[in-house]
Order: structure tokens, then sequence, then C-alpha cells
């Protein structure tokens, strides 16, 4: 047995979609400083418009296999401008009126909005998971160091395409230098005449475009289910504590270091399931004890 | 004591002889309506106890999951030295505190959002581990154990009587005393506060352990009550949203307002629970609750009563006809 | 023994060094300013000092005892204040009650009827007497620093912090407050100044250190300081 090697390749490939959704979360955070508890429904919302979009492929249209590439070109572009148009609206009507006002405020906001989008997801449509059955989930792909299905591979080029993306997108263009100089210093910013309002409207949007992204990226490993976003967002926040608020570069490292030490004690320790679902408390509790000066005020 | 204290004191003992003397107005030999009132104790319990974390500004997301801890203390006390229940609230209130200091200890030193993220993770850790630990939890199939008191639900709600006394008892505590002082300073700017001395660490961690310990108390009353607890339902995100949706429907900061805001919306609860389309989707009023309140009504109920008595809602000249809040 | 002693304090943003390597040290009942040009380190110093910032190296004695890794309401009871530049008043609580805060937890007022006294003398003590009941978004600039000055003395402090406690007020109503620090001087009370107006600086305090970039540039008497060409060069020669 190869362990090692199928214990990295496998933790590499998990930790692809988890940097796609902690940047979008890291994101909103660092710019605008806010905590968006609503970033796991983002996701899932980004999710059903995936799905949608494959229902419509593959019912109506008749596609069969090739659906799969298809979810990606069409689905992951189509679910980030219909998340980032719902990003900025969440920011414009809810979170706007609320950067002057206490931090409690704001989290309570973005966690009940949380609620909200869940339950009304539940309701309109149907509390019971579903699946895309897409055949990228079960064709495996040769790897030499153990055979991969396409789904993990694809979600995990695709989740660095972005991020990758995402980071020249923040280093080179016009919008993401104001974003990082309103994350240093937003009295600065605003001084030295960044429109720091529209930066933070953009940043949201940006944040909810990527955890879209990551939720049509989803279908091809995960069910789909209106409470899928809890799960998610409690690993993001465990690679964004790991990262250091609002550190974007640390956001890779961090994803790399969940997933390959899941996918180690998942290997390594027996009945480990446990401890393996429980790992992103274990780092958020370390974290925090470990170098609490670090992230004083 | 100040005049305010002596009169929210009379007031608030004019209510508990209510609650008192409820199960003997009639209401007593209903069992659907015993049920209602001992599950709206409970609830009050929960919410008064969240307010008071809220009143450091300090987000809890793990009111449910303290409300699991206690439940399963008792289960599992049950299930291996067949404590009593009642014996099994006084250990759930120690393990409650116990594992509140430590949580605290260590999140509460940093910035609020720390702790907001680490309350929110620790329930769900909680429900992940308990769902997978069968040989001491039984998993997903969870603890069954005999009813409080064979059933009797006028006794047990003066059960869970004693524990809303003491979260009542706790929140005009922290409003009456000199906490109040402190709290306040706390949430309005932590660096001021700490210059002026206020123990800014001791007073967070101590205000949110005794409100741990509040709903360890109500999960360990809830598992006999209902004779079942399994990781599902013990560790329900939706107690933590419902801890925190009753006092600011009601108005946060404040003792009457968790207690309104819990006999409102836990009564609308009741009703949606089995009327469609809502059924278990009645959260959904729970989170536009929440949003509305924060950004409409900041001061809940509670703070729209106090406006109307000031009269702010009569028409003005000049400027705005109508004002809300505030 | 020096009633406070700092050795070596740095504090870096970013690897920049807001303060580099600070030393001095005061004895009890002396007045103390702390002097330079915007940016120059002064009110990191004061958080430093105060707690509010852990420094990356250096050390702060504080009546004999290490305080560097103490906690800043720690620092705070063991009788060291200090007031903001930007007024903070928590704004849910009125006038007095602000005061209050001070006495109940960083002072020695044992109940809340006994803060309530002790607030009320402060009040009194700065001028604020009328205006106890007030909520402290009514107060003006000039009151706002009134109330400010008046909650740090409520913790009854044995070294005083106070960052541009005159900013902002007329000329009638500095001198005013001169008169009244020298009167809080007269208690006893040790005093640590950030201080923009060179007249409080030479009417106030017994000496003075002028920071530039972090550094101690020099310290000395007013005298000496204003005819240090280093000083006249670096500070008094910009358009401060």
């Amino acid at each position: 047995m190869e362990a090692l090697p199928q214990v990295l390749l496998f933790g590499l490939l998990r930790s692809g979609l988890y940097a796609l959704t902690a940047l979008g979360l890291a994101i909103s955070l660092g710019v605008i400083g806010i905590v968006n508890f609503a970033h796991g429904e983002f996701v899932m919302l980004g999710a059903y418009v995936g799905f949608w979009l494959y229902l419509g492929l593959s019912g109506p249209l008749g596609l069969g296999p090739e659906v799969s590439p298809l979810l990606i070109l069409v689905g992951v572009p189509l679910s980030a401008i219909v998340l980032y148009v719902v990003g900025l609206g969440v920011f414009r009507f809810t979170l706007r009126p609320l950067l002057a006002r206490p931090e409690l405020d704001q989290m309570l906001l973005t966690f009940g909005l949380s609620i909200f989008i869940v339950n009304a997801t539940a309701i309109a449509l149907s509390p019971q998971a579903q699946d895309a059955q897409m055949s990228w989930r079960f064709e495996l792909l040769d790897l030499r160091i153990a055979s991969v299905t396409y789904a993990r591979v694809a979600s995990f080029a695709v989740s660095m395409g972005l991020v990758i993306a995402t980071y020249v997108l923040l280093m080179r263009t016009r919008i993401g230098k104001q974003m990082r100089a309103v994350a240093q210093n937003r009295l600065g910013a605003h001084l030295i005449g960044i429109p720091v309002d529209r930066v933070y409207a953009i940043a949201f949007g940006l944040s909810a475009a990527l955890a879209a992204a990551a939720g049509v990226m989803l279908l091809f490993t995960t069910q789909l289910s209106p409470f899928l976003g809890l799960a998610t967002i409690l690993k993001a926040f465990s690679i964004v504590v790991l990262a250091g608020l609002g550190n974007l570069a640390g956001v890779v490292v961090a994803s790399l270091l969940l997933g390959l030490s899941e996918q180690a004690v998942s290997q390594y320790i027996p009945d480990g399931a446990a401890l393996r679902d429980g790992l992103f408390f274990v780092i958020i509790f370390v974290v925090l004890l470990a170098r609490p000066s670090g992230l004083r005020r | 004591m100040s005049p305010d204290a002596r009169r929210a004191l009379a007031g608030w003992g004019g209510f508990l002889v209510l609650v008192a003397i409820l199960p003997l107005l009639g209401v007593g030999s209903d069992r659907y309506l015993m049920l209602l009132a001992n599950v709206m104790l409970m609830f009050m319990a929960l919410a008064l106890s969240w307010d008071v974390v809220a009143r450091t500004g300090q987000l809890s997301l793990a009111h449910g999951a303290f409300f699991g801890i206690g439940a399963y203390t008792v289960a599992l006390g049950h299930k291996f030295v067949a404590l009593s229940p009642l014996l099994g609230m006084a250990a759930a209130a120690v393990v409650g505190f116990v594992i509140a200091a430590i949580l605290g200890a260590v999140t509460l030193r940093l910035r609020g959002i720390y702790f907001a993220i680490a309350t929110l993770a620790f329930g769900e850790v909680l429900r992940t581990v308990t769902l997978q630990l069968p040989d001491l939890t039984e998993g997903p199939i969870g603890i069954s154990m005999p009813p409080l008191f064979d059933g009797d639900r006028v006794a047990s709600y003066y059960v869970i009587g004693v524990v809303f006394v003491l979260a009542l008892a706790l929140s005009l505590g922290v409003r009456y005393t000199r906490a109040h002082y402190a709290v306040t300073a706390i949430r309005t700017n932590e660096s001021v506060a700490a210059v002026m001395g206020v123990p800014v660490v001791r007073t967070k961690l101590l205000t949110f352990a005794a409100s741990a310990t509040i709903a360890a108390l109500a999960g360990a009353f809830y598992m006999p009550f209902i004779t079942h607890t399994d990781p599902t339902d013990a560790f329900d995100v939706s107690r933590s949203v419902a801890s925190l949706a009753f006092p600011i429907f009601g108005g946060i900061y404040t003792t009457a307002g968790p207690v309104i805001g819990t006999i409102a919306l836990r009564s609308l609860e009741e009703y949606l629970r089995v009327t469609p389309p809502w059924k278990e989707g009645y959260q959904v009023l729970y989170g536009a609750v929440i949003v509305i309140a924060v950004l409409f009504i900041p001061r809940g109920l509670v703070g729209l009563g106090e406006s109307f008595r000031r009269g702010a809602f009569l028409p003005r000249k000049g400027g705005r006809a109508w004002r809300w809040s505030r | 023994m020096a009633l406070v002693e700092v050795d070596g304090l740095v504090r870096r943003f970013r690897g920049l060094a807001a303060v580099d390597g600070l030393s001095f040290a005061m004895d009890e009942g002396t007045t103390l300013a702390l002097i330079g040009p915007n940016g120059a380190g002064k009110t990191t110093a004061f958080n430093l000092l105060s707690g509010l910032l852990a420094p990356n190296a250096g050390r702060v004695i504080f009546r004999g005892r290490d305080v560097t890794r103490l906690s800043a309401d720690a620092r705070c009871r063991l009788g060291m204040g200090r007031t903001f530049q930007v007024v903070q008043p928590f704004a849910e609580l009125s006038t007095l009650e602000n005061v209050m805060v001070g006495a109940l937890f960083g002072g020695r007022a044992g109940s809340v009827p006994a803060a309530r006294r002790e607030a009320e003398r402060l009040c009194g003590l700065v001028g604020l007497a009328e205006k106890t009941g007030w909520p402290v978004s009514m107060l003006t600039v000039p009151d706002r620093k009134r109330l400010e000055l008046a909650r740090a003395l409520a913790t009854r402090p044995a070294l005083l912090l106070l960052d541009e406690v005159m900013e902002g007020l007329t000329p009638a109503e500095e001198r005013e407050a001169i008169a009244l620090l020298t009167r809080v001087r007269g208690e006893g009370i040790t005093l640590l100044l950030i201080e923009h107006v060179m007249s409080t600086v030479r009417d106030l305090s017994d000496r003075v250190i002028v920071m530039d970039y972090g550094k101690k540039l020099a310290e000395g008497s007013y005298a000496e300081i204003s005819r240090d060409p280093k000083v006249i060069a670096a500070y008094l020669g910009t358009d401060e």
C-alpha cells in the first residue's frame, strides 16, 4: 500500500474547494470587516442555480455525459453572476445600513439572513436532499498513484483556477488594489479618495460569486440540500482563523492543511470519522489557544 | 436599592405569582396547555440567559449546544449510573459551567467575532462527535429514559419554573447591580472599559458561564421531560436560533424583552408548526424576525413600547411625521 | 524608586516600528510631557503603557512591579489611569454613570451609591455639576474632555496619562484646565502628558521628552529642550 502518496493526493484534491469557499469568506471579512454567517447559504444557493441548469440540460435537452463539462463552462459563470447580483443587493439593503452599528448587530444580521435563506429554500423547494447524478462522479481517471473520479479532479482544477484568478484580480487590477488598500486601512483609503462604499459592495458581490462557483462544483461530489451551508461555512471559518483574519494569501495554505489532515486522519486512525469531522473545531480551538496575542485588536 | 430596582422587583414578583398559580387556574388539567407552559418557561430561561451574554457585546451561538450538554449529562448519568433526573440536572449545571468556562477562557480574550465563530462551531462539533461515538451515546438512535415525575406536567412545570427563576435572577442581577455598569461599558467600548479598570475578560467569562449553566439546566430538564434525546435533536441549531430570536424580537438588553419575545414568537411557532406550507420551515420566521428587528427595531417590542410612551409616534411638525424606535 | 520605568519598548506595525526602543523613568509626583511631531509614536507609547497594546520587546515597571504582561484593567486597578485623545464616552450611560464606571472598577468605591457620590464630587471638580444626568451625546467637545478627565480621576490613579486634553479648547478654557491639572498634581498624582500646546508644556511639566520616528530624540527641562538644535530641526522647525 502506497498510503502516503494517496493521502497527499486526496488531501490536495479536497483542499481546492475549501480554498475557494474560504477565500470568499476571507474577502468579506478582510475588506468589509463583516463576519458573513450567510456565506454557506450563498454556496447553497449557487449550487441550486447549477442544479436547475443541470436539470434543464439533462432533462429537456437530453444531454448525457456531456453535461458535466457544460455545467462547468456555463453553470459556474452563470451561478457566479446570479449570486454576484444577489450579493450586491444583500449588501446594499441589509449590511450597508449597519456598517456604523456595533459588531454584534452585524453578526446577528448575517446569522439571521443565514437562517432565513436556509428555511425559505426548504419551504420553497424541498427540505429533502437531491442529487445530480453526473457521470463524472463515477468515471475514474488513472493518476498512477491512485484512480480518482473526474469529479474530484474537476472540482480541484476549477477551484484552483478561480482562486488564482481572484489573486490576480486583487494584485493587478485597480479594484483589487483598492480592496487591499481598504482592508489595510479603512480611514486611510477613504482619505486618499478610494470610494470605500463601492469597494465594499463589489467585495461582497465577489465573495458571493466565489461562493456560488464553489456551490456548483460541490454538485459534482455532494448531495444538494438547503442545509449544506452550515458544514461548509464551519470548515471555511476554521481555514480563515488558521490563516489569520484578512490574510488572503494564507487561505490556500490553510486549506491544504485542513484537507491533508482530514485525509490523514481518515487514512491512519481507525474509526477516525468523529475526529475527521470534528477537525475544523480542533483547528479553531487550538489556533485561538495558541496565539491569542496575535489575534488581539 | 434604587427605586428603579425596587419597582422592577415588585413587578417581576407579581409576574412570578402569576406563573406559580397558573396550573391552578384550570390550565393544570389540560395536558397540551401544560406542555406548552413547560416549554414556554424553558425557552424564557434560554432567552433570558442568551440576552445576558449579549449585554457584554458577545454573540453566543452555543446556547443550543449547552442545552444539548445538559440533555446528554442527564441521559448519560441515567444510562451509566442510573442517576435520578433531579440529580442529573445538578450535574448538568456543573458540567455546563465548567465547559463554558473552558470555552470562554480560550475565546473571550479575543475579538468578539472569534467567540461567535467558536460557539457556532462548538455546537456542530458536539453533534458530529456524539453521532459517531455509539459506545458512549448510542449514536443517532439516542438515549431514552422514563418520564420526569411519571409524566406529571404540573410537577415538571415547577421544576422548570425554578430554572426560569434562576434565569430571571441572573438577568435582573446583571441589570440592577454594579455588573450593569461593567457590561454596558464593555459592550460600548472594550478598550475604554479596560482602562477604567473594568475586568473585561473576567466579566465576559462569568456572564457566559452563568448563562451557559442556565442553558444546560434547560436541556437537563427537557431530556427527561420528553424522555428521549439524540444528537440531532439535542444539538439542533434551531434552539440557539430561538434563544436569540426571542430576545431580539422582544427587546435586547432588557429583562422584559426576552420574556415577551418568547411568549409572542413561541406561540406563533406553535401554530406554524402544524400549518402547511411552513411546517419544519417555520424557522424562516425567526430568520426574518432577526433581520427585520436588527434593521428596523433594534430595541424590539420593549423599545417600541417605550418610544410610544414617550410620544415618538405622534405626528411632529417638520421632518418625518413618524419615527421608528429610539 | 521610580514610580514608573519604561525600558526599551518596541512596537512594530507591519514591520514598521511605531515605538522603537523607548526608555524613560518617572519619579512620584513629577510631571513629564511627551512631545513630538504627528506620527512620532506618542499615542502608541500610551497604548503600550496602559496595556491596550502588547509590545514586541521591552518592559514596563510600575510601582516596582513588572506589568508588561498585565491586562489594561489590572494596570488601571494598580493605579494607572488614562484619557483618550479621541474622547469615547459610553454612549448608553449618562455623564454621571460614565464617571461611576471608573469609580466602581478602577477606583475604591465599594458600592453603587458610593460610586455615585464620588462621581458627583468629580463632576463638580471638572465643572460638569449641572450636566450629570445628561446623555453624553448632548455634551459639547470641551465638556467631553472634562468628562474624560473626570472618568480617569475616578479610577484614583497614581499615574495619569493624559492624551491631548487641551485639544479643541479656547484659551480661557485652557487656562481653566491648566489650573485644574495643577490642582490634580498638587494631590500627588504623577502626570504624563502628550501635548501640542507649548505654553501648556512649559507651565505644567518638570521634564520633557521629545519623540521622533518612535525614538527618544531628547530629554530635559523645557528650557533645555527648546535650545536643543536637534529638537529645533526635527520638531520646532517643522510647521506643527
